[in-house]
């Protein structure tokens, strides 16, 4: 991703803020749905691009749970465990899923196909208990069995052609 | 199934409204067009003739929270709706997006009328990109029909919006800290004073309201403020999504009439109630953020006042129910987890003191307990957490626990010795 490609795609909304800074969220969003995740180059990138340093652009990107400032799997599954989801089982949906992906608990996995992880509460505890691949629908109410299928479903699956974390 | 008394329009019509088309037939719009028929001093009492109260949990009259912004600044004046919802047990601005941004969109431009507003931010949680994608079409066909633009408040009056997507992190929920990441900062919560309404978004005097806020603007303006004001009691007037999850049998968004359900109501007769066999143990009727309350409180009627009057919140309407399979301290536990990871670490009692909790609670659940010693230790946390900081989280990490300790102390002491019993989850249940 070079600054370039971020120019381009910030200019359109640049009218849309009073201070350029509110422009470093939606470029580093751009930006990691190149790789799907934020390597110091695409941190500069962002940097040139909106004309802060890469320091305070960095210094946002680590405030936020969403960006990734470490590599992680082709695809991120968040299974929410707050408190509406562990009362309907999150907890077992979580391990079975580090079971089913050989993992010790929350990681990515040796081929870097995933990345599982423990999220807090996103919202669908209609659903509990839920996860979500990336930052797609929120899927729930799910049974071990279903997210295994899942994970089987989206192994045949290409890569997205951008990440949407 | 149509709902009767329903302020949001899908529910009224037990239909999605995601297109302008639909929208409009179900009555979309007439609202704005009786809010531009008024003057904009007059649309803003008309806000605050309905009795609203804003929605996100704090509950502030939202007509007094719009007559605060000072008027003729030489600057400009914004609106930031906020659709971070993240407050565990809270999915009801989810649904209204989902299924009826529309209203949404009319009620920013209602109250761009009223306030002298030409652009409004939506600040979405980047967790809600399914939903953040439903806006987005929804404000590009507003646009395209003219509803947003250049003319979209009569000729010659622009007002427009943009759709600003969060990255994960709760505390951007807080107005402030909402701001400073809308402003390309870290979300931490500034100092207040000066509240938002007078130095808000880039220093400008902004207003700050709630998705089932300011979407309830539209019937407000078209049905009169004084037929909202009429349903429920004076002081909280109108209607509320509850959404109920945990134990129940019918987990999802119920909307009453304010003062006219009780909780009980609404977790049996409304949400399933528990499972055969089961009884209500704990409930957090406004999020997770409120104190809980026992069976003892369940005919308490739905509204600020009376559940003020039990001890707790109404707070965000995020009911969550737990019945008596699960432990208190596991529960207590999980909520400090969920703090102490939100807490964006600015203020030290806070910092510190979510992380002393989850510490403490995580380490009588397994059984590592301390007795009475940790008992003390929680209590004397307490206050030295709530009320030191700068934003409500650490109060609502405190009140949770705090409560819990105070409904259930033998069950405290007990895991305190001798740790939780083994988790035994609601799984498999039908959802009905």
């Amino acid at each position: 991703m070079t600054a370039h490609e971020i120019e381009e795609y910030l200019s359109p909304m640049r009218h849309e803020f009073a201070d350029p800074r509110s422009l470093i969220l939606p470029a580093l969003k751009f930006a990691q749905g190149d790789s799907g995740w934020l390597p110091a180059e695409d941190m500069a990138a962002v940097a040139e691009a909106t004309g802060f340093s890469q320091a305070y652009v960095e210094s946002v990107a680590t405030f936020y749970d969403r960006l990734y400032v470490e590599p992680v799997g082709r695809r991120v599954i968040n299974v929410c465990v707050t408190l509406s989801c562990m009362l309907r089982g999150s907890d077992e949906i979580f391990d079975h899923l580090a079971d089913y992906l050989g993992l010790d608990g929350e990681g990515t996995t040796e081929d870097g196909m995933f990345t599982l992880a423990k999220v807090q509460c996103i919202g669908a505890c209609d659903r509990a208990p839920c996860l979500q691949i990336d930052s797609g629908e929120q899927i729930g109410p799910l049974e071990p069995a279903d997210a295994t299928c899942l994970v089987d479903d989206l192994r045949e699956q290409p890569a997205p052609a951008r990440y949407e974390r | 199934m149509p709902q009767m008394n329903s302020v949001y329009r899908h529910r009224e019509f037990g239909a999605s409204l995601t297109t302008l088309a639909d929208y409009e037939r179900a009555g979309g719009y007439l609202g704005l067009k009786d809010a531009l028929a008024l003057t904009p001093d007059d649309a803003l009492y008309a806000f605050h003739r309905s009795g609203l109260r804003g929605r996100g949990g704090a509950g502030f009259p939202m007509g007094r929270k719009a007559s605060f912004l000072p008027k003729d600044t030489g600057r400009p004046t914004y609106i930031v709706c906020n659709a971070d919802e993240s407050e565990p047990g809270t999915f009801k601005d989810r649904e209204i997006i989902e299924r009826n941004p529309f209203q949404l969109i009319e009620g920013l431009t209602i109250a761009a009328h009223a306030v002298g507003c030409e652009r409004a931010y939506i600040y979405i949680r980047g967790e809600y990109e399914a939903q953040a994608k439903v806006l987005d079409a929804a404000l590009a066909e507003a646009r395209d029909a003219g509803r947003l633009g250049p003319d979209a408040l009569g000729e010659g009056r622009p007002f427009d919006i943009t759709l600003y997507r969060g990255a994960g992190a709760y505390i951007c929920g807080e107005e402030t800290a909402l701001l400073e990441s809308l402003e390309g900062k870290r979300g931490q919560p500034r100092l207040k004073p000066p509240f938002p309404a007078v130095a808000g978004l880039y220093g400008c005097p902004t207003l700050i309201n709630n998705v089932e806020t300011l979407a309830a603007l539209p019937p407000i303006m078209h049905r009169g403020p004084d037929w909202y004001g009429s349903m429920g009691p004076e002081k909280s007037p109108g209607t509320k999504i509850f959404s109920v999850s945990g134990h129940v049998l019918r987990p999802g968004n119920y909307e009453v009439v304010l003062g006219e359900t009780t909780l009980r109501e609404l977790i049996f007769t409304m949400a399933g109630g528990v499972r055969p066999g089961r009884h209500v143990k704990a409930v957090w009727p406004g999020g997770s953020s409120v104190p809980v309350i026992g069976e003892g409180s369940l005919d308490v009627p739905l509204d600020y006042e009376s559940l003020n009057g039990v001890g707790t919140f109404l707070g965000s309407g995020g009911c969550i129910v737990m019945d008596d399979s699960e432990c208190i301290v596991r529960a207590c536990h999980r909520l400090a987890q969920f703090y102490r990871h939100e807490s964006c670490g600015k203020c030290t009692p806070c910092r510190e003191g979510t992380g002393w909790l989850a510490r403490i609670l995580g380490r009588m659940v397994a059984g590592e307990g301390r007795g009475a010693e940790d008992i003390r230790m929680l209590e004397s946390l307490f206050g030295r957490i709530s009320g030191r900081t700068l934003c409500a989280l650490a109060d609502g990490a405190v009140m949770p626990v705090k409560s819990a300790l105070e409904l259930f102390p033998e069950e405290f002491a007990h895991v305190a010795e001798h740790g939780s019993p083994a988790p035994a989850p609601m799984m498999g249940e039908p959802v009905g």
